[in-house]
């Protein structure tokens, strides 16, 4: 098993950085999956983290100059690895003016991702930081747990509103409640709302759009073309899961919509031009 | 002690207190002729930082008011949570507050510190103090085989590269390089943690000097104000330090400020034991004892005996017994944490400023009433004064 990847351009290693330490904001630990092409950071949905998932994608190329890696075997061409993100995050953030920085699969008391920065320094000779990062190893009989998440089959998409605006929402209503129950209609309308026994708050938003699946993904095509664009799809969330999610983004994606399955489950997809992240936040009772 | 601050000198002095705040809970004044020191002293009495501003900084100072001319300067100490309180937010008071006055005088039994703001806005702060001799770390720099001035920024830079949390780390340095890593406890809880390394060339020093290879592991967080300190005046740091054990001194010079801080070192070749808290300038941090500087080898044998908790070791006693050994006394004892050396680390100390201040020196049996108080306050919260800090905005 070998990875090696070297990033030079200023602008990528931010880039990367801010996706790390994204994703740092949201788990304590996941899995960080390595394909030729693709990285992954994985975080699958059980009873411990609150059945939340986690599904970020990067396209390698966008963001290596240099990359290499040689899986567990010609078959299976992967690595996984489980790491804490934070971890990542605060090496990669200290090397941000780095000439180059690069990042390699290594073992020193235990597994580790090694990440060596360059820094420019006034003399010839460069200033080198080493970061050790530990991980875990992910034996491939758990694999299964990490595949790609299918689009569930939702009752209503819809593209969410500016999602710093969504952010003071949130932030006032966890104040109030732990419960907040998101609905959306195939007509742009979504609704936010709160209820305890003193007081019932909701925040409405209307013509958001609705993303053009066009069907394809649903598997109903019929049920849903025949569905009424007012009729509203609702799912009652952890509000702090929400919370969690919307506190980490740090860059505005170029798409930020979400899918609701009534009462089963959210699934918020955030896009960007090389990054794609997709969260599940299950219905709770 | 009457002095006062103006303009962009207040800043200065209320980034000395933010460095003097990570290192003790507890501030010490210290006004003396040749200017007005501000010291502060770990708990574990493993760490010493010290702030000399000359009389130049001030645009006035002066050590006693004309009603007090028979007495001495008054020595105290303050709590280091109200006096940071007043300068903590240095952007704020950089743009509001135009002169600072100090004064300690007796007949109030406070420290007033009041800000002069712009529209005629006037703040009063008084804060208790406890009258307490001066505490200094004796450190013989001149002794140290290995000495590095860095440039302004980087050791902040580099120690930047550290997470917040990271305790302790290591300095290593040979005539080659100088490699600067985080350090960890054994044990198998810590494997997890990230290790970071880096070195630097001998070129990046404005002084490089290195007699002996060393491995000194200290304190990051008290080192920490220092170095923004530094950075934000554009001062070099002076590095000085020998094998590991010996302390670890930091300063940062220029014509108005003298600022130092001295760190105790683990000492590598014993073995840990349970935390044992020591005198500063031979302390250690938190576990296994420090050598000091130049002393034979026999005392480190006694050390060992002493950092396994032996409460009848009293063996810096006997050193203590005239001026002229004062200084050795303070380099080589080290005490375990009872009553008995809180005595005799405030008896070096009380010692150290008697031998500074020999103008001033009543004679040290005089004094020694007045330390046997300070200790016992020491272990006695209560006797502390109640801290009573009151503004008052006068228009």
């Amino acid at each position: 098993m070998k990875f090696r990847g070297k990033i030079i351009d200023v602008a990528c290693l931010n880039h990367f950085s801010r996706v790390v330490t994204t994703i740092s904001r949201l788990t304590k630990t996941c899995v960080l999956r390595l394909t030729p092409d693709h990285l992954f950071f994985i975080l699958s949905g059980k009873v411990s983290n609150g059945g939340v998932s986690m599904w970020c994608e990067l396209l390698q190329v966008n963001f290596f100059d240099e990359y290499q890696m040689d899986g567990v075997s010609s078959e299976f061409n992967e690595i996984c690895l489980e790491v804490s993100p934070e971890n990542l995050s605060r090496a990669l953030k200290t090397v941000q003016s780095a000439k180059s920085v690069k990042i390699k699969l290594t073992k020193k008391h235990c597994p580790c991702l090694t990440i060596t920065a360059e820094l420019p320094t006034l003399s010839s000779i460069s200033r080198v930081v080493t970061h050790d990062v530990p991980v875990d190893v992910v034996p491939r009989s758990l694999w299964h747990e990490f595949k790609e998440p299918s689009v569930p089959d939702f009752d209503v998409s819809i593209y969410l509103p500016p999602l710093k605006t969504m952010k003071n929402v949130v932030d006032r209503m966890k104040n109030l409640s732990n419960f907040l129950v998101m609905e959306a209609n195939m007509n742009g309308d979504m609704n936010l709302k709160i209820q305890t026994d003193l007081v019932s708050v909701t925040t409405h938003f209307r013509d958001l759009g609705n993303p053009p699946w066009g069907g394809d993904t649903s598997q109903d095509g019929a049920a849903s073309q025949s569905r009424d664009p007012e009729d509203m799809a609702e799912v009652r969330v952890d509000i702090r899961k929400l919370q969690q999610f919307l506190v980490g983004q740090q860059v505005n994606p170029s798409r930020a919509m979400c899918n609701l399955v009534h009462q089963n489950v959210v699934h918020l997809v955030l896009l960007h031009e090389d990054v794609s992240l997709q969260y599940f936040l299950p219905a709770v009772a | 002690m009457n002095c006062v601050i103006e303009g962009s000198c207040i800043k200065v002095f209320g980034k000395a207190v933010h460095a003097l705040s990570r290192i003790g809970d507890e501030l010490w004044l210290d006004p003396m002729v040749k200017g007005l020191a501000l010291r502060s002293v770990s708990s574990a009495l493993s760490a010493y930082g010290g702030f000399l501003f000359s009389p130049l900084f001030f645009q006035q100072y002066s050590l006693r008011s004309l009603s007090e001319q028979h007495r001495q300067a008054i020595k105290c100490k303050v709590l280091m949570k109200s006096v940071l309180s007043l300068f903590r937010c240095l952007t704020s008071i950089e743009r509001s507050v135009q002169e600072c006055h100090i004064s300690i005088t007796t007949p109030t039994d406070r420290v007033m510190i009041q800000f002069i703001c712009r529209h005629g806005i006037t703040k009063t702060h008084n804060l208790s103090f406890q009258e307490s001799e001066a505490v200094e770390a004796m450190f013989a720099t001149h002794l140290c085989p290995n000495v590095l001035k860095a440039p302004a920024r980087l050791l902040g830079d580099m120690v930047a590269h550290f997470p917040v949390f990271q305790e302790e780390i290591t300095l290593s340095t040979t005539p080659l390089k100088v490699c600067l890593r985080n350090y960890q406890e054994g044990g198998k809880g810590h494997m997890k943690m990230t290790c970071t390394e880096m070195s630097l060339h001998p070129d990046e020093f404005d002084h490089f000097q290195i007699g002996e290879d060393s491995d000194i592991t200290f304190c990051l967080k008290e080192l920490r104000g220092i170095l923004s300190f530094a950075a934000s005046h554009c001062l070099p740091v002076s590095v000085h330090f020998g094998a590991a054990g010996n302390p670890v001194c930091f300063s940062v010079k220029d014509e108005v400020v003298d600022a130092t801080v001295v760190l105790a070192t683990l000492n590598n070749s014993e073995s840990r034991g349970p935390p044992q808290p020591e005198t500063p300038a031979p302390a250690t941090p938190r576990c296994a004892d420090a050598a000091v500087l130049p002393v034979g080898v026999c005392e480190e044998h006694e050390r060992v005996l002493s950092s396994q908790g032996s409460p009848e070791w009293i063996h810096p006693l006997p050193r203590i017994s005239g001026p002229t050994r004062l200084c050795e006394a303070e380099e080589c004892a080290s005490t375990t944490a009872t009553p008995a050396s809180t005595k005799i680390c405030s008896l070096l100390f009380k010692a150290l400023s008697s031998e500074e201040e020999d103008d001033e020196d009543d004679g040290c049996t005089a004094r020694l009433p007045v330390l046997a108080r300070y200790s016992d306050e020491d272990e006695n919260d209560e006797d502390y004064p109640a801290r009573s800090s009151t503004v008052r905005v006068e228009f």
